[in-house]
């Protein structure tokens, strides 16, 4: 536990070190909601919800990527590979909720939502940061160039944006749970939406975490060739 | 102070920071001391820089000096068999044998592009060959070429990551990296972040997160890349400290100069690739 802490401490400080980016990070859902707010309340709040999982997957993206040359030696240096990609994944879920909560302070003022379920958006804004973080460091795991990378989630979240949320393939989508609960918090729709967003973003936030966990584990192994006479 | 004691200081400190022992360095300044005394020529005359004085001292009575003292080799720490790597079709590395005892310092030298730095990280276990295998005794410490370290952490943060691997607390952590750090005549207490480090210091900070936790077997990437002079000796002292404390060191390097400053060499040029040692 001290060793996933150390992890996600020193992440977290790396991060929060980046000005610019937190800066950005905080613009970007803030631009789409800022551009969908004379349309109707649902869609500036779904707008939102797009921007804030788009800004925590490439936040964890490039996080991932920065990463990538010093966690071999940090695995010399006695830790597994779990406390880093769980570190990792630690740091960017306070950093995501900590995105997330002056844009939900934001929803809450903002007159025009004024017939907003808070606590469904905040719902939708939490399990946004849950499946974001991971998401984004599946792409990194799977494509490690950063441009490829995000060139990859530019890819994602605009045939996200697009496709019809009611059509067969929009489930497939990372982010589709959001687009149900705001669904549920804007337009009081029955219990359904809530749920099946719920049950989507979940079972997103697992899956993804556990192929984050996969592919990690797979690069940091112990190579085949090494052999250890004693501890390390 | 006068010109010639303040010559004599700097002469002894170079002395010392070269590795020739306290005795024998007090021996040289007073000899210098005496001539210039007799003479009554200024040191620059006479001796040239202090610097370029203490190193043609330390060449011909600090080697013979290192020589002696080097500890008798223990148990196999690494031995590297027949290793053998293929990037698409260029084969870069074909059956390399290395093996480094505890208490000894190899070499693994060789043109650009041979296939040292790929080679360390096999050593590592960073990449795997496509043949051929390592056997290691212990716990290593690996120090890469460049981009060992984190940009927008402080130097100490490091010493925290890497002590939090070794399940030390932090102030333990930064204990070490500061004492480590003062073989190279570092202060790493600054706020400044990794990047904004002079490609030299960074350089440090990289060699100090390998040796921290005094691994039993060191696999240093030509380390003293931005090492101005007296930083590249410190560095040699430190390689001489781990091998005297019985840690097997290998050290990549281009630099065929200092093949005399350890106990094998690799030589990865060429058609003999992996056979030749001293």
């Amino acid at each position: 536990m001290t060793k996933l802490g150390v992890v996600a401490d020193m992440t977290l400080r790396e991060m929060l070190r980046r000005r610019g980016v937190l800066i950005l990070l905080l613009a970007l859902p803030l631009a789409f909601y800022a551009v969908r707010r004379n349309g109707n309340s649902g869609e500036s709040i779904r707008a939102l919800f797009l921007g804030l999982c788009w800004a925590i997957s490439a936040a964890a993206l490039f996080s991932s990527a920065a990463g990538r040359a010093v966690e071999p030696r940090l695995r010399l240096s006695g830790y597994r590979s779990h406390h880093l990609y769980l570190g990792r994944l630690a740091a960017l879920l306070v950093l995501g909720t900590g995105i997330a909560v002056p844009l939900l302070a934001l929803v809450a003022v903002d007159p025009a939502q004024n017939a907003v379920s808070l606590g469904g958006v905040a719902l939708a804004m939490l399990l946004c940061v849950t499946v974001a973080a991971p998401f984004g460091l599946l792409i990194a795991a799977l494509v490690p160039r950063e441009l490829e990378g995000t060139l990859v989630l530019l890819v994602i979240v605009g045939i996200q944006m697009v496709v019809d949320p009611a059509g067969a393939g929009a489930k497939l989508m990372p982010f589709w749970s959001s687009r149900e609960i705001a669904t549920y918090a804007v337009d009081h729709t029955g219990p359904g939406y809530l749920d099946r967003g719920l049950v989507h973003g979940a079972a997103f936030t697992v899956a993804l975490a556990l192929l984050v966990a996969v592919l990690s584990t797979y690069r940091l192994r112990t190579r085949s060739h090494m052999r250890f006479a004693s501890g390390r | 102070m006068t010109i010639s004691d303040g010559w004599l200081h700097d002469l002894g400190m170079e002395l010392r920071r070269r590795g020739v022992p306290g005795g024998t360095a007090d021996h040289v300044v007073a000899e210098a001391a005496t001539h210039l005394r007799d003479s009554g020529e200024p040191p620059m005359a006479a001796f040239g820089p202090a610097a370029a004085y203490a190193a043609v001292v330390s060449d011909s009575v600090g080697d013979a000096w290192r020589r002696a003292r080097r500890p008798v080799p223990g148990s196999v720490r690494l031995r590297a068999r027949g290793i053998t790597k293929r990037y698409r079709r260029r084969e870069v590395l074909t059956g390399v044998d290395l093996t480094v005892y505890a208490g000894q310092v190899a070499a693994v030298v060789g043109a650009n592009g041979c296939g040292k730095s790929t080679f360390l990280r096999i050593c590592a276990g960073l990449i795997s060959p496509d043949k051929g295998t390592v056997q290691v005794d212990g716990s290593i410490g690996y120090c890469p070429q460049d981009g060992g370290t984190i940009e927008f952490l402080r130097p100490e943060e490091h010493f925290v990551l890497v002590g939090g691997g070794r399940d030390w607390p932090r102030e333990r952590s930064r204990a070490m990296g500061r004492a480590a750090a003062a073989t190279l005549d570092w202060d790493p207490s600054t706020p400044e972040l990794s990047r904004h480090l002079s490609g030299g210091t960074r350089q440090k900070l990289n060699l100090i997160m390998a040796g921290l936790g005094d691994p039993d077997v060191l696999l240093l990437d030509e380390p003293y890349q931005g090492f101005d002079r007296g930083t590249y000796v410190d560095f040699w002292q430190q390689v001489w400290r781990w091998r005297d404390n019985g840690r097997a060191v290998v050290v990549v390097t281009h630099m065929l100069t200092q093949f005399d400053l350890v106990d094998t060499v690799l030589d990865l040029s060429g058609a003999d690739q992996g056979r030749r040692s001293q």
